[in-house]
């Protein structure tokens, strides 16, 4: 008996360990390199061998298996047209060779693996998607700082930046140094762990990875942040607002453009070897103080608060003056006889902003202090411009009384003065 | 080949180099079987004959040889993956990647090697548990089971520090919960109570544990000689001197006729290897070890865990402070388990498992162990105990350590609603008194001094009053101040709908919602009249199961001695303290019994 429990677990044994053997050599990657060899002529497979390929970059710390399944990518004449035994469009393998630079250090992905959806980054705890299509663009800024000089290039990516300015983000959120702490630091976005990112991937449909997750933010800030209103929640205790980041209404490929610069905001650090330095930009000169106004109302985010030219309109749950961040258009109207009080605002900020309903929770915007980042010769342009929106109010019907129009509302300023 | 000239093998059976190695031949005779035991320093380490019984599968399940054998994978698949992998944290996670994708066999390895280390303790565990049932640590085998319980600790501590060297956000935070927990050490902590004046974080338990303030590769380098040159060394020598106090001691089971340990027991032992082979292999090829983004120091997961095996202890950490859960509580049981053949003077169920019967118990029918009732249910309850804890904090224990059970989905957005609340110090240390003093006994002689002073009735009478009467404290001590004191962290910590907010403010927790809504629904009257009843009973009950014990109780007094059964009623009282405290916590919504925030005192 006791025989035939030794045969049968030696078999069984001898069984486990043939199969791990077949396992082992006959991998998804041994596959497509059959795959790949059987499509080649014998004289051009000479030189060529199969086994696992890797390009080690110890200056990147990178070692990229990539080239053991992308087996003609820097080799043109053996291309198919199928993947992954395409060759690298373009001419950009010139210029950052792969010995150099290797693949995922642009595209993504978990170099390190040699099992296709591993290698994608599609697997649980690799928090390095991979790039695909033009989201590659937000790897270039890595080492190129002088943006326009890419434009051709990654054309996404330096419209990101631009959009990024045009929608004032800098106005709560800063991007190294420059920008306003209202909102968090996206300096180092790109390379956010999902950790901190569950309860919003909860929130949003598969694939829970930043890439989506930035989509999903700029498209619906608050469907990952819906808030917790008052009835779901145990008694006394305080409301939670939705986000306040408002709902900008981007249209799908500012989606993208946008998510391209946030990818591209990344904790990497490189050798200065590799990283070409952003020139300074110059600083548009402008015949008018208002024109420059403007360009400085842009430049620091403004917009993204009190609207596009100051038109208002953005939420701002239980702030006084019907929620919402105020309108600038009546700047003149209050502060006309009172420049210095406009400035004083500007500089020191509102902070906290009066509350419609003084038993729920603050508001989530305010006006922050700005005394530290708007020099003299800014603000008073900025104040120019600022009065120069009157212009753009309809006029006042010619039937119309005097009391009729805006009155500034005093008990709104008192609390506000009284809170500073 | 000619007739009459010796053929190859026999010409090599009798050179010099053959004889050297195997000494003698093959053929199944007395004198060969003795041999191949004593000949051989392995087999040595076993009896040349040993008793038919004691070899039986079912007796020993294997359980110590398997640990060994489990214990040898280690060893070598642990050797296997040293060639691979460098501790230094930019490279150690690295090392584990291409283990798992370019190292021929490399994930079989690695799966191999987590699996046996998850599968050896447990073997250890159960190892433990077996000798215990069979009742194989009494004398003469104390000091081996002593042995024993410092190679269980050791296996422990072999795991953990295994954990960390992936260098992956599991293994930076498993060992994360430990560090911390040596970190509130008493006396030695920076984190403890006690701590000493020159105690600072870069000189405490936590720094000698991990060589710095925070783990990095300091913490990577230790962990990794302790894990493969230090502990296995130490725990080698333990080893050998288990296994020489299990020959020198002989087995505990000596009935049956004896056989020879080759076949015998050989061939059973290498079944048993074999099949562990076999079941360890299967689960390598089907499961793969986890391995999750690389450490990051600055985002921890929430819930961060414990290496499986100290779940039960992290678990704790909600019912007590850490550094009761996390030192206090692993030394007593420590203690608790080396104490086990020194304080059992029962001589009776040595080599054999603990016979069960069933019996009747008042109206309830109860299974019990016959020879060992009290010894057995104990041990039993404290395994149970540990088990069910850490079946708690694996399975029932999501995101912020709050509560899910095993089938619900965790969710980071949930809203906590349960509310706790603190028992006045006052009350708190009534009740506990009240529960230790249950653990006194009537020594035979106050009982005769009782009896000739007021008549024979008086010892059993003094009985019922003594514990009906901690019953009723116990349970009074409970209820009032749950019921009607306030709770001096009010508005801050209960925010939730209160209950019995006429009479103070109380708690959510099940039992408290249950009473609430009856008295809701059944009026103020009958509803607090019901509660009043509740108290009455539940005293009772309590006072009652004391009694149930009392004639144990003072048998064991009169058996023991003082100190021997101050020993085994404090560490009982203890055990099932943390049960209590578990109880109240989860159903009534008792945080603390007694809080003394200047010591960190909190239990």
């Amino acid at each position: 008996m006791k025989r035939v429990y030794f045969l049968v677990a030696t078999g069984l044994l001898a069984l486990l360990f043939l199969i791990s053997m077949w396992q082992d050599t006959d991998r998804e990657w041994t596959r497509t390199q059959r795959r790949f060899f059987k499509t080649l002529a014998k004289d051009e497979r000479r030189g060529l061998t199969g086994g696992i390929k890797q390009t080690i970059v110890s200056n990147l710390r990178r070692v990229d298996r990539c080239t053991t399944c992308h087996l003609a990518i820097d080799k043109p004449q053996l291309a198919l047209a199928e993947e992954p035994f395409t060759a690298h469009p373009g001419d950009y393998l010139q210029w950052h060779p792969i010995d150099k630079f290797g693949c995922t250090v642009c595209h993504g992905g978990q170099g390190l693996a040699t099992e296709s959806a591993a290698a994608h980054g599609d697997v649980k705890h690799w928090e390095e998607p991979l790039l695909r299509g033009p989201l590659v663009q937000a790897s270039c800024r890595q080492c190129h700082g002088d943006l326009p000089a890419i434009q051709a290039q990654a054309p996404l990516l330096v419209k990101g930046r631009e959009l990024f300015k045009a929608q004032g983000c800098y106005g709560c959120h800063t991007v190294h140094e420059f920008g306003q702490t209202v909102s968090s630091d996206l300096s180092e976005i790109g390379s956010k762990s999902y950790l901190l990112l569950h309860a919003d991937f909860e929130m949003m449909p598969e694939p829970h990875d930043r890439i989506h997750w930035f989509m999903r933010k700029l498209k619906h800030p608050r469907m990952l942040n819906p808030g917790v209103r008052p009835e779901e929640l145990p008694a006394g205790e305080e409301e939670v607002f939705p986000t306040t980041m408002p709902d900008f209404g981007l249209a799908e490929d500012q989606i993208q453009a946008l998510t391209v610069y946030l990818l591209s905001l990344t904790a990497h650090d490189f050798p200065a070897s590799y990283v070409t330095p952003a020139k300074p930009e110059r600083e548009p000169s402008y015949a008018l103080d208002v024109e420059r106004g403007k360009a400085v109302f842009a430049k620091f985010g403004c917009t993204a608060c009190h609207g596009i030219e100051g038109a208002g309109g953005r939420r701002n749950w239980n702030a006084g003056l019907g929620q919402e961040v105020p309108s600038l258009m009546y700047a003149k109207a209050y502060y006309g006889n009172d420049v210095d009080r406009l400035k004083d605002l500007i500089r020191h900020g509102r902070q906290p902003v009066p509350r419609a309903d003084a038993q729920a929770p603050q508001p989530g915007l305010y006006m922050p202090p700005w005394k530290d980042r708007i020099s003299e010769e800014e603000l008073d342009a900025l104040v120019a411009y600022l009065f120069s929106l009157a212009d753009r109010l309809p006029a006042v019907p010619p039937g119309a009384a005097q009391a009729d129009l805006p009155q500034p509302s005093a008990t709104v300023e008192e609390s506000a003065t009284s809170a500073n | 080949m000619a007739e009459g000239r010796p053929s190859f093998k026999q010409y090599l059976k009798k050179t010099k180099i053959w004889k050297s190695i195997y000494r003698h031949d093959f053929t199944d005779t007395p004198k060969t079987r003795l041999q191949r035991v004593f000949g051989n320093v392995f087999l040595h380490l076993q009896p040349v004959r040993v008793a038919k019984d004691a070899i039986r599968v079912t007796y020993t399940w294997g359980l110590g040889g398997i640990s060994f054998y489990l214990f040898l994978v280690l060893v070598v698949t642990g050797i296997l993956l040293m060639f691979y992998y460098r501790p230094a944290s930019v490279l150690a996670y690295q090392d584990i990647k291409d283990l798992s994708f370019a190292v021929t066999l490399g994930q079989l390895l690695r799966n191999m090697h987590r699996w046996a280390a998850h599968l050896m303790v447990v073997a250890v565990i159960f190892h433990m548990v077996r000798v215990f049932l069979t009742g194989a640590y009494k004398p003469p085998r104390e000091y081996n089971w002593v042995v024993g319980v410092l190679l269980l600790v050791m296996t422990l501590f072999l795991s953990y520090t295994g954990y960390l060297l992936p260098w992956d956000q599991l293994a930076l935070w498993a060992v994360t919960v430990g560090a911390q927990m040596a970190a509130n050490s008493p006396i030695l902590g920076n984190e403890g109570p006690f701590r000493l004046p020159f105690i600072t974080t870069s000189n405490d338990a936590r720094f000698g544990l991990i060589g710095g303030t925070v783990i990095g590769d300091a913490t990577l380098i230790r962990f990794y000689v302790l894990h493969c040159i230090a502990v296995p060394f130490i725990f080698s020598i333990f080893l050998c001197v288990h296994l020489w106090r299990v020959r020198k001691d002989s087995f505990s089971k000596q009935t049956g006729e004896k056989v020879d340990v080759w076949p015998h027991l050989v061939s059973r032992e290498f079944l048993a290897a074999l099949l562990v082979t076999v079941i360890l292999f299967a689960w390598s090829l089907l499961m793969n070890a986890p391995l999750e983004a690389e450490a990051n120091l600055n985002v921890t997961p929430n819930p961060s865990k414990a290496p499986w095996y100290f779940v039960g202890l992290q678990e704790l950490l909600v019912y007590f402070d850490p550094w009761i859960a996390g030192v206090v509580l692993p030394t007593l049981i420590i203690i608790g388990l080396v104490a086990i053949p020194y304080v059992d003077i029962n001589p009776k169920g040595v080599g054999s498992w603990a016979r069960m019967r069933w019996k009747r118990l008042g109206p309830l029918p109860i299974w019990y162990p016959e020879e060992r009732p009290f010894a057995v249910s104990v041990f039993m309850l404290g395994i149970v105990m540990w088990f069910v804890l850490i079946f708690i904090g694996t399975y029932c224990r999501g995101p912020n350590w709050e509560w899910y059970w095993p089938w619900e989905e965790w969710s980071h957005r949930r809203i906590t609603k349960f509310t706790l609340k603190d028992i006045p110090n006052v009350w708190g240390g009534l009740l506990l008194m009240s529960y230790f003093l249950l653990g006194s006994p009537i020594p035979q002689k106050v009982k005769a001094v009782l009896a000739q002073r007021a008549g024979p009735k008086a010892p059993v009478l003094a009985s019922a009053a003594l514990h009906l009467g901690l019953g009723i404290l116990m349970s009074v001590a409970l209820f009032v101040p749950l019921l009607t004191a306030a709770d001096p962290g009010y508005p801050d910590r209960s925010r939730y709908p209160t209950l019995f907010e006429s009479l103070g403010h109380a708690v959510n927790a099940p039992v408290m919602m249950a009473l609430f809504q009856f008295v809701e629904r059944a009026g103020p009257a009958a509803g607090y009249s019901l509660i009043a009843a509740i108290i009455g009973v539940l005293g009772l009950a309590l006072g009652g199961l004391g009694m149930i014990f009392a004639k144990l109780k003072d048998r064991m007094y009169d058996e023991l001695g003082l100190i021997k059964y101050t020993i085994v009623m404090s560490l009982l009282l203890m055990m099932m303290g943390v049960l209590a405290k578990i109880v109240l916590r989860l159903l009534f919504g008792v945080k603390y019994l007694i809080s003394i925030p200047t010591f960190s005192f909190n239990i």
